[in-house]
């Protein structure tokens, strides 16, 4: 895991073909296996996915590359959120064979960097949400 | 970390955070940007302090304050752990569907 400016990235090692791997970002029923409660998702460029995290955190974004089983791209916002809203960051993925299984690797651009500069009022839910989120794993 | 969520958690105390991001202010200098009593300041300060986001320091009589800039550091890695908890979760369900698919028949 490392953290430079407004990216985070992470990468593990998935003991499971990439192709599943790819499914729990697409399929609603795996994604809410790992990701939220309940989740209505369009995997096609430009579509459309929305997550409820938890009561107070619902995350809202499109999908911009669906490219299976290697590559799955979206922009990731909190519906109502001033400091993260909806379409202001983007996460890529990228799905590579390995031979455990999927090397999965993570980038989330677009942060708000943690100066607060200009953020007033978003971190408060933001960082409420998150907490919440981090909690619930 | 939840005392800095609950100090961030009020807007006046992020903007006496931001003042003192790049600089070493007074406690009435921070005073003389709000229109809110000396007291009210200090108190969140103090908040602040406590929470480990600002460090004091004395200087004669004066007390001067400054953002600690590791603290605000950890904050960024808190938002990392949201994708560290859940990719880990990610693993954990994927690699138990894989297993569940991979079962011998019957």
């Amino acid at each position: 895991m490392t953290i430079a400016g407004d990216r985070i990235e992470h990468e593990m090692v998935i003991a499971a073909p990439p192709e599943l791997v790819f499914a729990f970002f697409t399929d609603a029923e795996l994604y809410t296996r790992w990701m939220g409660r309940e989740a209505t998702l369009d995997p096609r460029p430009g579509g459309v996915y929305r997550c409820v995290v938890h009561d107070t955190a619902t995350v809202v974004g499109e999908y911009v590359v669906v490219d299976p089983p290697r590559r799955v791209e979206f922009t990731w916002g909190f519906d109502g959120g001033a400091a993260v809203p909806p379409g202001s960051s983007t996460v890529a993925v990228t799905l590579t064979p390995v031979p455990e299984g999927t090397l999965l690797r993570l980038v989330h651009t677009g942060l708000p960097h943690p100066a607060l500069a200009g953020h007033d009022t978003g971190w408060t839910g933001y960082l409420a949400q998150l907490a919440g989120a981090a909690a619930d794993g | 970390m939840d005392a800095q969520l609950r100090a961030l958690a009020a807007p006046r105390r992020r903007q006496i955070l931001e003042l003192v991001r790049d600089r070493e202010l007074a406690a009435g200098e921070i005073a003389a940007h709000f229109d809110v009593t000396r007291p009210a300041i200090s108190q969140h300060l103090a908040v602040l302090r406590e929470a480990g986001l600002v460090a004091e320091r004395r200087s004669g009589t004066r007390r001067l304050y400054r953002a600690d800039s590791a603290a605000l550091a950890g904050l960024k890695q808190f938002v990392d752990r949201f994708w560290a908890t859940g990719l880990e979760r990610l693993k954990d369900r994927a690699e138990a569907e894989a297993a569940y698919r991979a079962r011998p028949a019957g």
